[in-house]
């Protein structure tokens, strides 16, 4: 997960509401950086740190809601609805690099034959997790591995559904000049 | 041998919206009201626009007092106590217009502290509610101005915590709530902020009884009375009541409301902003119903002088002062929202208010009962976190990173239960939707994330039973240096 942007050289003594305008535009900034892979379904990473983005956005316009114009609230519901379209996309990757280790680890011809391009190496599963469902002595029997490989092929289809309809989401914020919209409402006193 | 009347004594407040007038027979417990009368003068609007109270502002409160000296006088009243507060405190020729109040109608104005104000007004809102059986040993009063809020919370009618707020019934309006009627757009604009901004309020332990005091809360109970047919002794007002109200007055323009439950039209105007602010308040405190006192300061006043004799300003300076807002204690103060407030000390409040509230969740993610506390408190990890990156330039860099790796270590735990509740919930929902074939795949993996998630709970259970919060909020607090 990349870090925020360390905003340094304000003026702490200034008003909290100028300060805010600063900050949540450094923010935007960071958005708009990620979003240049938002046309690439397969960036997870690149994606993930899109949604953090967009979180921190939404925190910083949260955070001074109360010195910056009530229009940012209608900013911040968009902000949400991204964050859920590439959280949804982010837990289906995270499911689909699970099935994959379960059943890699027993020579599924599913995972070599059907899958995706792969790029679930880019999903750090937790220590512990792997090391309990590679176990062998907890081993999915042959109706449990059927039952797991249905899972991730349908985890797969859904995944390339969820894709589509944030990248149709961010297409229709980009024609309507997004990022300006919010640069305006910033700006308004 | 028959008892020997109680004295007639009369107390005004100038306040920033109202000169207020009330006269009374007066006891250290009780008042028998013989005169209750207010005039909307605003002087507060002149102070707002130039720093000063202007000479139209200053003739209009000179008549308003004449008159009020006139009334006390035809009851024979032993004294006239008169005070200012906040517009009046504000005022860059506070001194001038006391003087010629002096001069030009023999009134003495006093000018109380903020400290003082709460505490008379909390005497004031609740001289009736103490002496009713049942009333709980904590409640809460809060004083919904035009400017401003005021929230006190006591036990056994000791104040323990206070805080202003810089949101009032007019304040709200103004700047969110300006269409006649309000559109739902707008009310749903305004709750947003009202929720945010109240979320961040700590107020703790949380009071089973709220008594609303102030000119909105007493018009809205009229309103919600004569409207609703709600019973005309009963003082109370549920979260219904206010959301009824609230439907009413964003269906008919503030000049009708005016006009059928004769309010004044400056009042109308304010209503819908007054009902939204008491509702939030009422949510974010989980009380389903208020109780308005239509008395305040004025009455506080007279109940003090009753109380304490000639020395009465000075022992409630005394109270508020020692042991009830003792230095460093629960007073909080809550700043400009107008970005008035620097950003410092906006950095300072805000971190303790974040840290505060993070740790609110503890006890409920030790318990494991439901699962949405562990959501709730990573939320409130990141808010930190995202408060912290707001702040990091009034940092000291040492302390920030120590208290940033803290923070994301806690994050990190309770993202790793979290992720594995919203993994097996989402596999549960497919169990009633797949082939059977399917299933014993799923139960497989549920199994192994539920073996792995109890582990979760463990290393949570361990950390958070030894989580120092004290050391916590220490080192989030020292983030920001002193004197910055």
């Amino acid at each position: 997960m990349a870090k925020a942007r360390p905003i340094t050289g304000l003026d702490v003594h200034a008003p909290t509401g100028r300060i805010a305008r600063i900050i949540a535009g450094i923010r935007l900034d960071e958005l708009y950086y990620w979003s240049r892979y938002t046309d690439d379904s397969y960036h997870v990473l690149e994606l993930h740190n899109l949604r953090i983005a967009a979180k921190r956005l939404r925190y910083t316009l949260e955070i001074f809601a109360g010195v910056l114009p009530g229009a940012c609230l209608s900013i911040v519901k968009e902000l949400e609805m991204i964050q859920e379209e590439l959280g949804a996309l982010h837990d289906r990757d995270v499911m689909i690099a699970l099935l994959r280790l379960c059943l890699d680890s027993r020579g599924s011809d599913i995972v070599s034959n059907h899958a995706l391009p792969d790029k679930s190496e880019q999903i750090v599963l937790p220590l512990e997790l792997v090391a309990d469902v590679v176990n062998p002595a907890v081993a999915p029997v042959a109706a449990e591995r059927y039952g797991l490989e249905q899972l991730l092929l349908r985890y797969q289809r859904d995944r390339e559904e969820q894709y589509n309809t944030f990248q149709q989401h961010w297409h229709r914020l980009q024609a309507r000049d997004f990022r300006q919209e919010i640069l305006d409402i910033l700006d308004a006193r | 041998m028959q008892e020997q009347s109680p004295p007639v004594l009369a107390a005004i407040d100038i306040g920033s919206n109202t000169i207020h007038i009330v006269v009374a027979h007066c006891r250290p417990d009780t008042l028998d009201i013989i005169e209750d009368q207010v005039e909307l003068v605003r002087i507060g609007e002149s102070v707002t626009a130039t720093g000063a109270i202007s000479t139209e502002k200053r003739d209009a409160a000179l008549a308003v007092l004449r008159q009020y000296r006139t009334l006390a006088e035809q009851h024979s009243a032993r004294k006239i106590f008169t005070v200012a507060t906040e517009a009046i405190r504000k005022a860059s020729n506070s001194h001038e217009f006391l003087e010629d109040i002096k001069r030009e109608t023999g009134l003495e104005v006093r000018l109380i502290s903020g400290n003082a104000e709460a505490t008379l007004t909390f005497y004031g809102a609740t001289y009736e509610e103490s002496k009713q059986a049942g009333t709980p040993a904590r409640v809460a009063v809060m004083d919904l101005g035009g400017g401003s809020t005021e929230l006190v919370t006591a036990r056994n009618m000791h104040i323990t915590w206070r805080t202003s707020l810089p949101i009032g019934s007019g304040w709200l309006h103004d700047r969110y709530l300006l269409e006649n009627p309000p559109t739902p757009d707008d009310l749903a604009v305004a709750h947003t902020f009202l929720r945010t901004y109240l979320q961040g309020i700590r107020i703790k332990p949380q009071p089973p009884m709220l008594i609303v005091t102030g000119g909105s809360a007493n018009s809205l109970l009229l309103l919600a009375r004569q409207a609703f047919r709600l019973d005309p002794s009963s003082k109370h007002l549920t979260y219904d009541d206010l959301m009824r109200c609230e439907g009413l007055m964003s269906a008919l323009p503030a000049e009708e409301i005016s006009q059928r439950y004769q309010q004044p039209i400056g009042r109308a105007r304010i209503l819908p902003a007054g009902a939204l602010i008491i509702r939030e308040v009422m949510s974010r405190l989980n009380l389903d119903e208020i109780s308005v006192s239509p008395h305040g300061i004025r009455e506080g006043v007279l109940l003090a002088y009753a109380r304490y004799g000639e020395s009465w300003l000075e022992r409630v300076n005394e109270e508020a002062s020692t042991s009830i807002f003792p230095p460093g204690a629960n007073y909080e103060k809550a700043t400009m929202l107008d970005g008035g407030e620097a950003f410092v000390q906006a950095g300072q409040r805000m971190l303790r208010e974040r840290v505060e509230k993070l740790l609110d969740w503890r006890d409920e993610v030790l318990r494991n009962e439901d699962i949405e506390a562990i959501h709730r408190m990573r939320v409130a990890t990141r808010r930190l976190r995202a408060t912290l990156d707001a702040f990091e330039s009034c940092c000291d860099p040492g302390q920030f990173k120590r208290v940033y790796r803290r923070i994301k270590k806690m994050a990190d735990l309770l993202g790793s239960a979290r992720d594995i509740d919203v993994m097996v919930q989402g596999l549960r929902a497919q169990i009633e939707q797949i082939p059977d074939a399917e299933i014993a795949g799923l139960r497989w993996l549920i199994q192994r994330l539920d073996t792995y998630r109890q582990q979760r709970q463990q290393a949570l259970a361990d950390f958070f039973s030894r989580l120092d919060e004290r050391d916590l909020k220490k080192q989030v607090e020292s983030c920001i240096r002193e004197g910055d």
